[in-house]
C-alpha cells in the first residue's frame, strides 16, 4: 500500500478525494448539501445549543475550517471565527452561503423542538455529520439536565482526536497497480411535470420499522435493497409510460452511497463514501418486483466487494493525481468540472437513495427524542432524491424535490409500500 | 388523525389535503381539525433563491478563463511585433465578445432582459471602438440609433409602457426628433439644420399623421379600407417631402420655393387621383378587391 505524503504547507488542509468535486460544482440546483436532525420533546434553548456546538468544535477542531480557492485546488484552512446558529426556515438542504456563515461548511439550526445540522459535502458525508449531530445533541442534553449520555458511534469529548479522524482514507487505500473501474453509461431520467425552482419541497414518509423489517425478511432482502427495488419498480413504470418502445428504454440505475467505514474499518470524520450503482435494464423486458429485488441485491453485493471498491478508488485518486489535473489551474479545472460533472456523475443514475442506517438512541433519551430526519439536496438532472434513516421503532423516508406540484414519484412509492402491507404516515412542507 | 381516501396513507392532524395526491381531507361536521406541529415552519418562501445553474456557471467560467489566456496571447503578440500602440481594438473586441456570451447566460431569459443587455453591450463596444482616438464621433450616431431601436422594439413591449400609453406615445414622438438633433450636433457641432429644416418637417409629418388618425378614429365604420390607408399615407409622405424640400431650400438659398419635390408632386397627383377615386367610388373599390369578384 502506498501512503500519500502531504506536501501541503501549514494552514492548508487538502480536500479529501471525494470532496474535490463539490466546491467547483456548487450552483443553483446543485447545493451539494444534506441535513440530519433530531427532534426533542423539550423546547430548544439556543444559548445552550450554542455552548454544545462550541464544545463539539473544541473536540472536533477539524470541522472548524473554511473553504478557499487556491491556484491549483480548493483547500480548507482553520477558521477562527465563531459559528453562527440559525433559526430553522421552511425548507431544508438549501445552498449554504459561506460568507454569511462565517466561512463554516456546516450550519446548526434550531426549531422549536429540533436540532439540525446542515452540511456542505466537502466537509464530511452523512455518517460524519451524524457523529457531529450526536455529539451536539448529547452535549445539549447534558447541559439541559435532560440526560448525561453518549450516543453509540459518537466521539468521546474527553479523548484526544486520533489522526485517522482527519486523514483522507482514499489516499491510504490508493494503489496505482490496480486497474481502474469502468464507468456505466447514461441512465433514464424522469422529466417530471410542471414547474420547478430551487426550494426543496419535502414529503416525509414514516413507516414502522418492525413492519418494514418483517416484510423485507419475507422477501429475503435487506431494507436498503427493498427500498431501492421499490424505487426502481416505480421508475420502471414511469419509463414504460413515457417510452412506449421497449428497445428505446434506458437503464434505470440508482446511486446508493456506501459507508466505507464499515468495510475498511477506518474511523475518519471526512468523506469516506463511494456509490454503488445497482439497476435494471428495462430495454430487456419488464421486470417483476422479485426480479428487481434479486438484481439489486446482486449489484449491491458486487459493489460492496472491497477489491472492486479499491478499483473505484484507484480510478478516482488516479484522476486526481494525473499530471494534467495536478498542474492545471483552478480557473481552468473549475469550469470543466462543472461542465463534465453531469456526464460523469448525475447522468449515470436515475435517482439517488441514501440510507443512513439505524441510529441507536441511548435508553435514557428514548423518551426525549421524538423524531429523526435525514434530507438530501436534489440535483438538476434528478430532481427528486430519497434519504432514509431509522430510529427507535420508526424508519423515515424523506423525499426532497425541486418540483412545485409534481408528486407522482412520491405517490407511487408510498402506494407501493401500502399495497405491500406497510402502512405509511405522510407529512410535508408543501402547500399545494 | 386523518387518512387519505385515495392513497390510504395516514396524514398529519393539521393536513387539509394529501400531499401525495392533493385529495382534500373532509372531516365530519362535529369533528375539528387537529393542530399538530408542522414538519417545517410554514409557509414556504414565495420564490427560489435565484442564481445560475451549474452548466451556465461552467460556461461563464470557461469563457473568462479563455478570455484571460487570449488577452495575454494577443498582448504578447502585439508587443513582440512592435504594434502595441494598436493593441486596444483586438484586446477590447475579444473582451467584449466574451462579455456578450457571458451576459447572455447571466441575464434573465426574457425578450426584454436579453435584448436590453445586448443593446447596452453593443453600444459599449461601439463607444469603445470609437474612443480609440479619444474623441467620440460616429459611435454617438450608432448608439443613438440603438437607443431608438430599444425604445421602439423593446420598451413598448414592457408592462410600464402598456401602463402609461400617453407617455409612451409622447416618447415615441420625441425620441426620433431627439435622435435627429443628436445627428445634427455630432455632424455639425451644433444645432444647425435641425431647427429650420428637421423640426418643421417633423411637425408637418406628425400633424398629417395626427389629422388622419383623428379622421379614422371618428369614423363610424370599424374596418378601414386598405385603399384609404394607402391613400392617406401617401398624402402624409408627399406632404412631408414637399415640406422638407421647402424648408431645405429656404435654409440653403433663403427663398421660399419648391425644387425637386415638384416632379415628385406631379407623380403623386396622378397616384392620388387614382386612389382618391378608388376611395370615393364603391364600384371602383369592388373592382380592385378580391372578395367581391367582378364578372
Amino acid at each position: 500500500m502506498i501512503r500519500a505524503q502531504s506536501y501541503a504547507p501549514e494552514g492548508f488542509i487538502a480536500l479529501d478525494n471525494s470532496a474535490l468535486i463539490y466546491p467547483p460544482t456548487e450552483a443553483k440546483y446543485n447545493a451539494n448539501t444534506f441535513r440530519v436532525s433530531m427532534d426533542l420533546k423539550q423546547e430548544i434553548v439556543p444559548q445552550v445549543l450554542e455552548l454544545a456546538l462550541q464544545k463539539m468544535l473544541e473536540r472536533c477542531s477539524y470541522a472548524k475550517v473554511s473553504l478557499h480557492k487556491g491556484f491549483f485546488w480548493y483547500y480548507l484552512s482553520p477558521n477562527h471565527k465563531s459559528p453562527r446558529l440559525y433559526e430553522e426556515g421552511s425548507y431544508p438542504s438549501g445552498r449554504i452561503s459561506f460568507k454569511e456563515n462565517n466561512g463554516y461548511l456546516f450550519k446548526v439550526l434550531y426549531g422549536k423542538h429540533r436540532i439540525a445540522l446542515e452540511c456542505f459535502h466537502a466537509l464530511t458525508d452523512g455518517s460524519g455529520a451524524l457523529v457531529y449531530l450526536k455529539m451536539i445533541v448529547s452535549e445539549y442534553c447534558r447541559l439541559s439536565d435532560i440526560a448525561d449520555v453518549t450516543f453509540k458511534g459518537a466521539l468521546a469529548f474527553d479523548e484526544r482526536p486520533k489522526s485517522q479522524e482527519f486523514s483522507d482514507p482514499f489516499q491510504h487505500l490508493y494503489d496505482k497497480n490496480i486497474p481502474g473501474c469502468p464507468s456505466t453509461g447514461s441512465a433514464y431520467h424522469r422529466k417530471g411535470t410542471g414547474e420547478y425552482d430551487d426550494r426543496v419541497k419535502v414529503i416525509s414518509a414514516m413507516v414502522d420499522a418492525q413492519t418494514l423489517r418483517a416484510r423485507c425478511k419475507e422477501h429475503g432482502y435487506t431494507i436498503t435493497v427493498y427500498l431501492c427495488s421499490v424505487l426502481a419498480m416505480v421508475l420502471q413504470q414511469f419509463q414504460k409510460e413515457e417510452v412506449p418502445k421497449q428497445r428505446k428504454r434506458k437503464p434505470i440505475h440508482l446511486s446508493v452511497p456506501m459507508n466505507l467505514r464499515t468495510i475498511f474499518h477506518f474511523d475518519t470524520m471526512r468523506n469516506f463514501t463511494l456509490f454503488a450503482v445497482p439497476g435494471i435494464n428495462p430495454a430487456l423486458g419488464e421486470y417483476t418486483f422479485e426480479e428487481i429485488l434479486r438484481k439489486i441485491h446482486l449489484d449491491m453485493a458486487l459493489s460492496q466487494d472491497p477489491k472492486r471498491i479499491r478499483s473505484q478508488i484507484q480510478r478516482n485518486v488516479g484522476a486526481e493525481r494525473h499530471i494534467l489535473m495536478r498542474f492545471a489551474p483552478t480557473a481552468i479545472k473549475n469550469p470543466l468540472f462543472k461542465l463534465l460533472s453531469n456526464s460523469l456523475g448525475d447522468d449515470l443514475y436515475s435517482a439517488i437513495i441514501s440510507n443512513l442506517g439505524y441510529v441507536e438512541i441511548p435508553k435514557e433519551l428514548e423518551s426525549s427524542i421524538e423524531r429523526m430526519d435525514f434530507y438530501l439536496c436534489p440535483g438538476q438532472i434528478n430532481k427528486v432524491s430519497l434519504a432514509v434513516v431509522g430510529f427507535k421503532d420508526k424508519v423515515v423516508i424523506n423525499f426532497s424535490s425541486f418540483f412545485n406540484t409534481d408528486t407522482a414519484l412520491e405517490r407511487e412509492f408510498c402506494r407501493f409500500l401500502m399495497e405491500d402491507g406497510i402502512p405509511v404516515e405522510v407529512s410535508s412542507n408543501r402547500t399545494e | 388523525m386523518a387518512y387519505c381516501i385515495q392513497c390510504g396513507v395516514k396524514l398529519e392532524d393539521r393536513a387539509r389535503q394529501c400531499p401525495l395526491c392533493q385529495t382534500p381531507v373532509m372531516l365530519p361536521p362535529h369533528m375539528e381539525r387537529g393542530e399538530s406541529e408542522p414538519l417545517f415552519p410554514q409557509p414556504l418562501p414565495e420564490e427560489g433563491t435565484g442564481g445560475i445553474n451549474k452548466t451556465s456557471k461552467g460556461i461563464i467560467e470557461l469563457i473568462l478563463s479563455l478570455l484571460v489566456v487570449s488577452e495575454i496571447t494577443i498582448a504578447l503578440t502585439m508587443w513582440y511585433s512592435g504594434n502595441m500602440a494598436h493593441s486596444f481594438i483586438p484586446l477590447f473586441s475579444t473582451a467584449m465578445a466574451a462579455l456578450v456570451i457571458a451576459m447572455a447566460l447571466v441575464a434573465r431569459h426574457t425578450y426584454v432582459a436579453q435584448s436590453s443587455t445586448h443593446i447596452v453591450l453593443v453600444s459599449l463596444y461601439l463607444l469603445g471602438l470609437d474612443a480609440t482616438n479619444r474623441h467620440l464621433s460616429w459611435s454617438l450616431i450608432a448608439v443613438g440609433a440603438l437607443v431608438l431601436l430599444w425604445i421602439f422594439a423593446v420598451f413598448t413591449t414592457t408592462g410600464k409602457a402598456k401602463a402609461h400609453p400617453v407617455w409612451t406615445a409622447l416618447l415615441l414622438v420625441i425620441s426620433p426628433l431627439g435622435y435627429v438633433a443628436l445627428v445634427n450636433v455630432v455632424i455639425a457641432g451644433s444645432l444647425t439644420w435641425f431647427v429650420p429644416v428637421a423640426l418643421p418637417t417633423a411637425c408637418v409629418f406628425f400633424l398629417g399623421v395626427g389629422l388622419f388618425s383623428l379622421l379614422f378614429l371618428t369614423r363610424n365604420k370599424t374596418r378601414i379600407p386598405l385603399a384609404d390607408i394607402i391613400f392617406f399615407s401617401l398624402i402624409v409622405v408627399f406632404l412631408t417631402f414637399t415640406a422638407l424640400d421647402l424648408f431645405m431650400t429656404h435654409y440653403r438659398q433663403v427663398i421660399w420655393r419648391l425644387n425637386w419635390s415638384l416632379s415628385l408632386f406631379s407623380a403623386a397627383i396622378v397616384l392620388m387621383i387614382l386612389l382618391g377615386s378608388v376611395s370615393a367610388s364603391r364600384r371602383l373599390r369592388r373592382y380592385f378587391t378580391s372578395q367581391h369578384k367582378h364578372d
